[in-house]
């Protein structure tokens, strides 16, 4: 059985939440051997829940995930992978100020373009729309 | 302005599950003066050659893995992991990759596309092997690596403006 609705986990650095039914957050950093078996099986587990509910369309809200090492990166291309063969779609929330959303996500989008969307914030300009 | 030069600093990274955060506290500790995109850079190149000296560096009875060094030397950060190797097959790949990666006229972003579709065609390969492509592409770094007497030393370097 994957997450509940509303049920923040932490495993080390890394929060995962399950926000709504159909999105995922993400926040903090992933690093360890601890926390990468851990979010993988999360993942394993999540995407079990997903095609179980016939759900077509989830969200995951990274833009509060400030580092991950390439294990991490390994464990999204597996979830975009199984999410192209069960044919429900993946929508990465990214923050443009941040390196790694900005330059893999992009290149993680081309390995699957029917399957992966990106959906990236950039920050406010400050002062912006205040004329002086 | 140019920063002075400034003496390595190293971090011997023992075989035990926290030393992954060992070796970020170790990254931000090194780079307080660096621009944000640095530290940010040299954070994942700490981290990704610290997973690598974990998973594959030497005897795992040895108590450490190798040694990780950071320094500033003008408008440069250069980052070296030292190990010592058991398998010379190991060797030769990261030896290649690096060569491929440093090579004329290549394009890292398609190097790390191609990894990437690779893993996402075969889930079952065992290794990730991302690591040193994602310091190239998302840290802008060039890399080199020599292997003498067992010992493989692998370099990173970029340029550091101060902020």
């Amino acid at each position: 059985m994957g997450m509940k609705l509303g049920e923040k986990v932490a495993v080390e650095s890394l929060e995962v939440e399950l926000k709504a039914p159909t999105e995922l957050k993400l926040a903090g950093t992933l690093s360890t051997p601890t926390a990468q078996a851990e979010f993988r099986r999360l993942l394993q587990d999540l995407h079990t829940d997903i095609v179980s509910a016939k759900t077509t369309a989830f969200a995951v809200d990274v833009q509060a995930l400030s580092f991950v090492n390439s294990s991490a990166i390994r464990a999204f291309v597996d979830w975009i992978s199984r999410a192209a063969h069960a044919g429900y779609t993946l929508a990465f929330k990214t923050s443009a100020s941040v390196t790694w959303h900005r330059l893999s996500f992009s290149v993680l989008k081309s390995l699957a373009p029917a399957t992966v969307e990106i959906i990236e914030s950039r920050p406010a300009v400050a002062g912006g729309g205040h004329p002086s | 302005m140019k920063k002075g030069h400034e003496a390595e600093r190293t971090l011997t990274l023992e075989r035990r599950d926290a030393a992954l955060e060992d070796a970020q506290r170790f990254a931000a500790l090194a780079v307080t003066t660096c621009t944000p995109e640095c530290r940010e850079a040299v954070t994942l190149a700490v981290c990704e050659l610290g997973e690598n000296l974990i998973k594959y560096s030497g005897n795992s009875d040895q108590t450490h893995a190798g040694t990780i060094g950071v320094s500033c030397d003008g408008d440069k950060v250069r980052v070296r992991a030292v190990n010592q190797v058991t398998s010379l097959e190991d060797a030769k790949r990261v030896s290649d990759l690096v060569a491929q990666i440093s090579g004329s006229g290549i394009d890292v972003r398609d190097l790390y596309r191609a990894r990437l579709q690779q893993l996402f065609e075969h889930p079952e390969l065992p290794r990730t092997q991302l690591g040193l492509l994602r310091m190239a592409f998302e840290g802008g770094f060039r890399l080199s690596c020599s292997f003498a007497h067992s010992e493989l030393s692998i370099v990173a370097e970029r340029a550091c403006a101060a902020p």
